[in-house]
């Protein structure tokens, strides 16, 4: 009880925003429309300028044409792969294990975060071990992962495992440490189980911190995926970058940079939108809806 | 000194929608101590954010010794209500002080001996090493006053300057101010709601009504210096009080 | 007292037993990989102390020092540009968005053909990689700016170029160190890799050579060298912090930088601010970017 208490309690004053936002009258729609719309145009013609000033550096021979042909080229190149199969298949090469290594390092790194953070002993004894493996330089690793698992999807998973594994472990730890003590509290005072506090309280309240270490996780996850495939020559988007650069394929390579992140970009994205569905009962997110 | 005649404000790209501020007459004289007297959301903090030329007003004229204001004045000072937002916690009080002073093409030892001035003015003077937020808010508030006198302005506007403290350090703060203004010989223009601080400080109590128009006027006719307990048991100062009382009771009704 | 001697022993008990376990183990096992301590810890000695220092170690320092550095000059002053002009934010914001999404390392060969194999290839693949939490961070931290300081700035006829130095960036800072705290995650991440391609010297070509020789005690003492290197650039940056930011750790009421939730709401700082009247976010809620 106390719990939907809470629940219909927090999300109240969203419903009368919208309500009062549904009220006001078309003038202002109609400015908010208009501000939309100009928004959309200042960011197409940012693009556009970017775009443009590129290709009049490449025709003019301010930037060489040897190793900068003119961006239109690479745009056809990025249209001719867009309609083959190799292309989706490197995209799916990376993302594979992109994919394998979050979803393991989350399989482990959630459990150890939640009884790091709910036990303050178990906490205190691994803070240093922690504080020592998060600042070290990921990469390092690679020829000890090349050594150990080859070149192939094993390794990228690998080094993804052990670099993401710190991100989402601290922020559950934080967030499970964050639950409101006053809620907690309620939730033991009418007499909830164990298990039921957990999935009803603990769970609920880190979750939209579980979200943000996932975000963290994934655009790193990408940075080492590519980095594997592009130092090592693991199958993927990175390496054939590398062969499309090796081949004095020019336009290939800028279109397949652009591919790599768009990739990110829509990783991003999604991820973003996860965070925020998670985050909706969440104060800051209620401030904006009530503005 | 001041003169304001048929101020208009409104908010918003519409000129027919409703205005913050309607139609506002009033005039300052040099040296004058005025306080402008309403309740919160009758349009005072626009009308000062105008009169200091912080934001453009869209009719009517305001000029500051003879000068049309266009954009904040050369000699006007402004002390904001929250202290904490207006004083910047980086620099120390006497460099908060001092900060303004730079800019204002005083020479450095000038500015030094201003900024001294001003903080012993206020009390302060062996607190100068210190940071904002180490001190309590009535003394940041203090520090807000001396950066406006060291600043040597002919006027300064005050924006409900001791809202937010207590009322014990809000009386000395009061009496403060009125002795720094005969010692500086400057206009103030001071916003409250408060019924007791207006009459306290002022020599003329304007009562403003939304949308902030001069609603009533009176003069304070109570001897200087004021005193916190002998000047409030005058029957002057209770027979003030009602009638201020009734003429923003009466403006809210109406409005 | 005699508790916190206690709580001391217990946070080292784990770093302890993992040292131990590791050293008696590889002794035992005698793994090709994993090498005992003892002889990783000689070739340290005889390759760090100081033979290699000049030839890898400066040469990665340099590079990751000036690629950091223009990281954050160039990172702030169009941070406060785009954090002062909407306008210029807005039209900004796709381009920014996807070149912050793009893995730095897919740049490296367009950095070798644009500046040939020398260090300015490497630094301009550490600038583009450590830039964008800078740059991010540094706009949120702009338009945070108390409008009431800025109204007594402009009360007080302070100009735009004082404005800037004295108001804004102090009042964005410590937005801008929680970006420059992850981008020199960032740029360290990037020396190593830049390194370990088309490079002769550095660590990140240490590593990878001593790797591809199957001098494997030699790469573990690079690895190790590597996280040392990432340990303590970390805690020297949280001194700088510290000093800098006085005001602020002061103002807070913060004993120091809090390692916190990294960003409330995952946002990207073109988004709408938050109503909130705080001017600036608690200081652990403050990278804009996650710490890469």
């Amino acid at each position: 009880m106390s719990l939907e208490g809470t629940a219909t309690v927090t999300s109240a004053p969203r419903g009368t925003a919208r309500a009062n936002l549904a009220d006001t009258s078309g003038s202002l729609r109609r400015l908010l429309g208009q501000r939309w719309l100009r928004d959309l145009g200042l960011k197409v013609s940012g693009v556009l300028v970017v775009l443009l000033a590129l290709e009049a550096c490449s025709r003019t021979g301010l930037l060489s044409r040897d190793w900068f042909p003119p961006i239109t080229d690479t745009y056809v190149e990025l249209f001719k792969l867009a309609a083959g199969q190799p292309l989706w298949t490197e995209i799916g090469r990376t993302l594979s294990g992109w994919g394998l290594g979050i979803a393991l390092a989350t399989v482990l790194a959630v459990p150890c975060g939640i009884l790091l953070g709910s036990n303050a002993t178990a906490y205190r004894m691994t803070r240093v071990v922690i504080e020592f493996c998060r600042p070290v330089p990921s990469v390092a690793l690679i020829p000890l992962a090349v050594l150990v698992y080859g070149v192939g999807l094993e390794m990228k998973v690998f080094l993804i495992v052990f670099v993401t594994f710190w991100p989402i472990l601290l922020q559950v730890i934080y967030g499970v440490q964050d639950v409101d003590p006053v809620v907690r509290d309620t939730a033991r005072s009418y007499g909830l189980p164990a298990h039921a506090r957990f999935l009803r309280v603990t769970l609920p309240s880190a979750a939209p911190y579980i979200a943000t270490g996932l975000r963290i996780a994934s655009a790193i996850a990408l940075v080492l995926a590519v980095t594997a495939e592009l130092v090592v020559g693991a199958p993927g988007l990175g390496q054939s970058i590398v062969v499309a650069q090796s081949n004095a394929n020019l336009p290939r390579m800028y279109a397949l940079i652009i591919v790599t992140g768009l990739v990110g970009w829509v990783i991003n994205l999604a991820f973003q939108a996860i965070e925020r569905r998670l985050l909706k009962w969440h104060p800051s997110q209620r401030q904006e809806v009530a503005q | 000194m001041l003169e304001v005649s048929h101020l208009r404000k409104v908010y918003g790209p519409d000129p027919s929608a409703a205005p913050a501020v309607a139609d506002l007459d009033f005039t300052v004289g040099d040296q004058e101590f005025v306080c402008i007297l309403g309740s919160s959301g009758c349009g005072k903090t626009t009308m000062l954010r105008c009169l200091s030329g912080l934001i453009p007003f869209t009719a009517g004229e305001i000029t500051l010794r003879g000068k049309p204001v266009t954009g904040p004045p050369e000699d006007m000072a402004f002390v904001f209500q929250d202290y904490s937002r207006s004083l910047l916690p980086w620099m120390t009080v006497r460099r908060n002080i001092a900060f303004p002073l730079r800019y204002k093409g005083v020479e450095r030892n000038d500015a030094r001996r201003a900024t001294e001035e001003a903080l012993e003015a206020v009390g302060l003077a062996d607190r100068g090493d210190r940071y904002p937020w180490q001190l309590s808010g009535g003394m940041q508030q203090r520090v807000a006053i001396a950066r406006a006198l060291a600043y040597r302005p002919r006027i300064l506007l005050m924006d409900e300057p001791f809202a937010s403290v207590d009322a014990q350090t809000r009386s000395g703060l009061e009496d403060l101010l009125l002795r720094v203004k005969e010692r500086y010989g400057i206009t103030v223009l001071f916003v409250t709601h408060d019924i007791d601080e207006a009459i306290y400080l002022g020599d003329r109590v304007l009562v403003l009504r939304p949308p902030a128009t001069v609603g009533h006027a009176v003069t304070v006719d109570l001897p200087r210096p004021r005193d916190q307990v002998l000047t409030k048991q005058e029957p002057e100062f209770a027979r003030l009080r009602g009638e201020l009382f009734a003429a923003i009771d009466g403006g809210s009704v109406a409005a | 007292m005699n508790r916190r001697v206690l709580g001391f022993l217990l946070e080292l008990a784990l770093p302890v037993a993992v040292l131990v376990g590791y050293g008696v183990w590889a002794s035992r096992a005698q793994s090709f990989y994993f090498p005992p301590l003892d002889e990783i810890g000689r070739y340290f000695g005889e390759l760090w102390l100081f033979d290699r220092v000049g030839s890898d170690l400066v040469p990665s320092l340099t590079r990751m020092s000036a690629g950091y550095l223009a990281s954050v000059l160039v990172g702030v002053s169009v941070g406060l540009l785009l954090g002062m002009s909407r306008v210029l934010r807005t039209a900004a914001e796709p381009v920014v968005e996807f070149l912050r999404a793009l893995p730095a390392p897919a740049l490296i060969p367009f950095s070798l053909l644009l500046f040939g194999s020398g260090d300015s290839s490497k630094i301009f693949v550490i600038v583009l990689g450590a830039v964008w939490p800078i740059l991010l961070n540094t706009i949120d931290g702009v338009r945070g700016v108390d409008s009431q300081q800025l109204d007594m700035a402009r009360a007080y006829r302070i100009p735009l170029a004082a404005r800037i130095w004295r108001i804004i960036l102090p009042a964005a800072g410590p937005r801008i160190f929680a970006g420059m705290r992850t981008s020199l995650a960032i740029a360290i991440i990037l020396m190593v890799v830049s390194e370990m391609v088309a490079s002769s010297n550095g660590l990140g070509y240490f590593v990878l050579e001593q790797q591809r020789s199957f001098a494997i005690p030699e790469m573990w003492t690079g690895i190790i060298l590597l996280g040392v290197l990432g340990y303590v650039l970390n805690w020297l940056f949280l001194r700088v912090e510290r000093r800098v930011l006085a005001w602020h750790f002061g103002l807070k009421g913060l004993a120091g930088p809090a390692t916190g939730r990294t960003r409330s709401a995952g946002r990207s700082p073109f988004g709408k601010r938050r109503a909130s009247p705080s001017p600036t976010p608690a200081h652990s809620s403050a990278s804009s970017d996650g710490e890469v």
